[in-house]
């Protein structure tokens, strides 16, 4: 789909949050199949209460121990179990990586690891609770896939995914009513999608950042920078023939992401580059070396780490320099 | 299988014997915790505990036996040899370039049922396997064996509290309970003692017995399938790191080691008269 307009096509998906689009499949899915395990560490969602109440044997309150409910799930998935585990964010990767790196990726298991609030979306909770070095620590783990729904429909496809894939899988699930960019077909076999093409610059980012994006875009337009989107919304495996491409046709890159700018999807599309050998301008925009520790709502936070939309541009423009003065004497 | 008492005994001489013989080839292994659980080994192998197959090593309905200790992977891998889920000339590969048999096991290996050898996981994923089977409603053991030193890592204790509120009756632990860890006593770095009464106090049915006698293990892990209670239970071994040679018994410089010379005469000749 490509359009400038921030696209809003399914009403009826529209009207879900994106953490009740995922809970709500999987429920179906649970339902059509005995052998769908869910284990939560004590956390739960409006929309998981019809699982725990229809579903209670496939439905594990493993408390407040990571490390157990990884190791469990391993033991589960070792038994031919299809295992998702779902914690906030942190805690269920940073918490028990090497769990995750031993017991579930090491053996190459099917279990799903559902990560609540990617990012800085617990705001006002602080640092603790902030996921913003996830990406850079799970990509390293092998045959992982990591996926960061950007809308309801997404978010509901990525269940599907997850239950047909035989491999590990790091979902960063988001919570919300982000406007859907996405028809109800889509899988996640591309791993990214072009949501809008532009000729001057190509925006390449992820999850709720993507909506950002298209502000983004209609601020640059006032400029006369006519910029691509692109949502990668399967951050590992990168669809390396895909982004390859896109990368290839684009005069400059910007990576934009709720996340360091160390070992995230910027530095996954550097990687890229780096490998096929190519050469562009690439800016990564995302979090800078901070611990987080400013309190306040997403929003805010946003603002204060320089990922609102008026300081990304800002920022996007300063980069542009030449570019942007001759775009500019142009007009 | 089931062996009477003096063939268990028997076993577990030539079951030392390979393993130091790996040791020395390799010029490395983790030789006292090896020694100090081949006699736990045999007995679950060869004392009519485990139910497996050989030749099915992915027989649905096997028992499951989890290494938690991986470093002590020699006596497992001995056992698995003498068995014949692998070759036996394949032991002498042991730590080799390109060997199937490292220092720490993998599932690669016929009869490994999990990765292991960073410590503390191998309870969490057995709890999984058992709890798997009783979804299942089969009647398979998940047995895994601790190091006491092991103990420490808390992910042991979240493991512990997990089994014995799902009631996980086909879950035994065995905690080789030979008081040393790698480099010290283990009642000198943390207190472990009362041991028993920690895992009691997380709700485990507890058996303490000597892990050398054949007769305790094999009593006490008898008809593990037809128990009553609704706990896991656990079996505290106590036994010696270095079991079956002097030299190294109760030393805790054999934590890991390669006996040569003199010493590894005298360690092959006691091996052998037993």
């Amino acid at each position: 789909m490509m359009t400038d307009s921030h696209p809003v096509i399914s009403q009826d998906i529209s009207e879900k949050d994106i953490r009740d689009a995922f809970f709500d499949h999987l429920y179906d899915l649970a339902a059509k199949d005995k052998n769908l395990i869910f284990l939560t560490a004590d956390m739960g969602a409006l929309s998981l209460e019809r699982f725990r109440n229809d579903l209670g044997s496939q439905y594990i309150n493993a408390g407040i121990a990571e490390q157990n409910l990884v190791s469990v799930a391993s033991g589960l998935a070792l038994g031919g179990k299809k295992v998702f585990i779902y914690a906030i964010a942190p805690f269920i990767t940073q918490r028990c990586y090497e769990q995750i790196k031993i017991d579930i990726c090491g053996m190459r298991l099917p279990v799903t690891i559902i990560g609540s609030g990617p990012g800085i979306s617990y705001g006002s909770d602080g640092p603790t609770h902030h996921a913003i070095d996830d990406i850079a620590i799970m990509r390293n783990m092998p045959y992982i896939n990591i996926l960061n729904p950007s809308d309801s429909v997404l978010s509901e496809a990525a269940a599907g995914f997850a239950y047909e894939s035989n491999d590990p899988i790091y979902i960063r699930l988001d919570k919300g009513r982000p406007p859907v960019l996405y028809e109800r077909d889509i899988t996640f076999h591309d791993g990214l999608s072009v949501l809008k093409q532009g000729q001057d610059l190509t925006i390449i980012t992820t999850g709720i950042m993507v909506h950002k994006a298209f502000e983004i875009v209609g601020e640059l337009a006032r400029y006369s920078i006519d910029a691509a989107i692109v949502d990668a919304y399967r951050i590992k495996p990168l669809n390396d023939v895909m982004m390859t491409d896109i990368i290839s046709r684009s005069e400059k890159i910007i990576t934009i992401e709720e996340h360091s700018v160390t070992g995230g999807l910027g530095s996954a599309v550097c990687d890229l580059m780096a490998d096929r050998g190519i050469l562009k301008p690439i800016k990564r925009i995302g979090i800078r070396h901070v611990n987080c520790t400013g309190y306040g709502s997403r929003e805010w936070l946003h603002e204060y780490y320089g990922l609102d939309s008026r300081s990304i541009c800002k920022e996007v423009i300063s980069w542009l320099g030449d570019f942007l003065c001759t775009k500019i004497k142009k007009y | 299988m089931l062996f009477q008492i003096d063939e268990l005994q028997r076993k577990a001489k030539l079951i030392r014997g390979r393993i130091l013989e790996m040791v020395v080839s390799a010029n490395k292994g983790h030789i006292g915790g090896a020694f100090s659980c081949s006699d736990i080994l045999v007995s679950l192998y060869y004392g009519g505990i485990l139910r497996y197959d050989p030749g099915k090593p992915d027989w649905s309905e096997r028992d499951r036996f989890i290494l938690s200790k991986g470093h002590s992977c020699i006596a497992l891998y001995a056992v698995l040899a003498d068995l014949g889920y692998f070759p036996l000339q394949v032991l002498s590969s042991f730590c080799q370039n390109g060997s199937i048999l490292g220092g720490h096991p993998d599932r690669n290996i016929p009869g490994v049922e999990i990765d292991t050898g960073s410590l503390g996981h191998g309870l969490g994923v057995a709890a999984g396997l058992a709890l798997c089977a009783k979804m299942e409603e089969r009647d398979c053991l998940t047995i895994v064996l601790l190091g006491d030193g092991e103990c420490y890592e808390g992910s042991v204790w979240e493991a512990a509290l997990f089994s014995a509120h799902h009631e996980l009756n086909n879950l035994v632990v065995i905690v080789d309970r030979n008081r040393q860890c790698a480099t010290d006593f283990t009642e000198d770095c943390n207190r472990l003692d009362p041991l028993a009464d920690k895992w009691r106090a997380f709700n485990w049915d507890v058996r303490e017995i000597n892990g050398h006698s054949f007769v305790e293990l094999t009593d006490s892990m008898k008809e593990l399938r037809s128990r009553s209670s609704s706990r896991p239970l656990a079996v505290i071994a106590n036994t010696v790191k270095g079991k079956g040679v002097s030299l190294m018994e109760g030393k805790v410089r054999w934590h890991h080691g390669v006996p040569s010379g003199e010493n590894l005469d005298i360690a092959r000749k006691e091996i052998c008269q037993g």
